[in-house]
């Protein structure tokens, strides 16, 4: 009885590695976006797994999405996709740099490649706002991998599946909006 | 030989009972409020909401979805991945004193929206969902396969409303 026991208790201790192992593959990205709106006494929290968002890009209308492909046409008003995908492939082999930096007397805006992460910081203190957008290369690559007027967003979205933190950061003076990657909900 | 006479006629009751609870029941619940106020339990039997389902005709079953016909697939995927992806709250909407919160709970969609005086929960089967849209594909909604469906879901409460004093539960058992 005693050597049963014995051995239940050490197949257990065995096992409960391999146990939280599964249940750690198991887990799942999720997609976080929080909107909040103080003057409102509003707030917006929507959770979903990333495999949830991916289907749903396929209830966008055709002619925005077809395919996983987003269509600027005439959306892109001054930049096309095509303009885009030219600036991003010579700005892609700069390496780390601040690819771009604007500063007016009502904002600021800046460009840069860390690492395999592309900043961009918006700031306008006179209006109050900043803008913090964070994406790895790899999704801008994908974003980007569509053909002439198209973005692959069905593709992108493959690629944040291996992102982690925050993407998008928004603060103006009536908003607050965050989008964030994680494995819980 | 009353003894087996009495058992006989007991088995009648008891065999209909085995067989709607095998079957399933749907249970409308309505308590009014007030000192007056009336409480009816309504139960169906899914096996004879069922056949009675067979008997709508159906142009009353018919929903033309136009345009929207296209998105039924991509709808489905939605639905597939979300009954694959784990449990949480999908949804939180709070304004000042409404809340609104959408949560996937096992097979279902939970639905509750809070406000001063009024408490709605739904919860949605998302199988049921599923054959739904399965019908919508085919133009028409089947309430044969939805009573069906239904059947899936049973020991749920489908929805349960609060307002003011009334309060109106529905559930499969």
């Amino acid at each position: 009885m005693k050597r049963s026991v014995v051995g239940l208790l050490a197949v257990t201790a065995l096992a409960a590695p391999v146990g939280s192992r599964v249940w750690a593959q198991t887990r799942v990205p999720w997609i976080h976006v929080r909107v909040e709106e103080p003057r409102n006494d509003s707030k917006v929290s929507v959770n979903l797994p990333l495999s949830v968002a991916q289907a749903a890009l396929n209830l966008a209308p055709e002619k925005v999405l077809s395919d996983g492909r987003m269509h600027l046409g005439h959306a892109g008003k001054g930049l096309s996709a095509t303009d885009v995908r030219r600036m991003w492939g010579e700005l892609r082999a700069s390496g780390d740099a601040e690819i771009v930096s604007v500063e007016d007397k009502n904002e600021t805006v800046k460009i840069a490649r860390l690492g395999d992460r592309i900043r961009i910081r918006v700031e306008s203190p006179e209006r109050n706002e900043s803008v913090s957008i964070e994406m790895p290369v790899g999704a801008v690559d994908a974003l980007l991998s569509g053909e002439g007027e198209s973005l692959n967003l069905r593709a992108a979205f493959g690629e944040l599946q291996k992102l982690r933190g925050e993407v998008v950061k928004v603060d103006d003076k009536d908003t607050k909006v965050r989008i964030w990657i994680d494995e819980g909900n | 030989m009353l003894i087996k006479i009495g058992a006989a006629l007991a088995a009648v009751p008891m065999s209909l009972l085995a067989l709607v609870a095998a079957t399933g029941v749907l249970v409308v619940d309505v308590r009014e409020g007030g000192p007056a106020g009336h409480h009816f339990v309504v139960p169906v039997p899914l096996a004879l909401a069922e056949v009675a389902s067979a008997f709508v005709p159906p142009d009353k079953a018919h929903v033309d979805l136009g345009d929207a016909r296209q998105y039924l697939p991509a709808a489905d995927d939605v639905l597939k991945a979300l009954a694959e992806a784990p449990d949480g709250e999908l949804v939180r909407v709070d304004q000042r004193d409404e809340k609104v919160r959408i949560a996937k709970v096992g097979p279902d969609l939970v639905i509750a929206v809070t406000s001063p005086g009024e408490d709605v929960s739904v919860t949605v089967p998302i199988s049921l969902a599923r054959t739904v849209l399965g019908d919508l594909e085919d133009g028409q909604v089947t309430p044969r396969s939805l009573v069906a469906a239904l059947r899936e879901a049973r020991m749920t409460t489908l929805a349960d409303v609060r307002q003011g004093e009334q309060h109106v539960r529905v559930t499969v058992w």
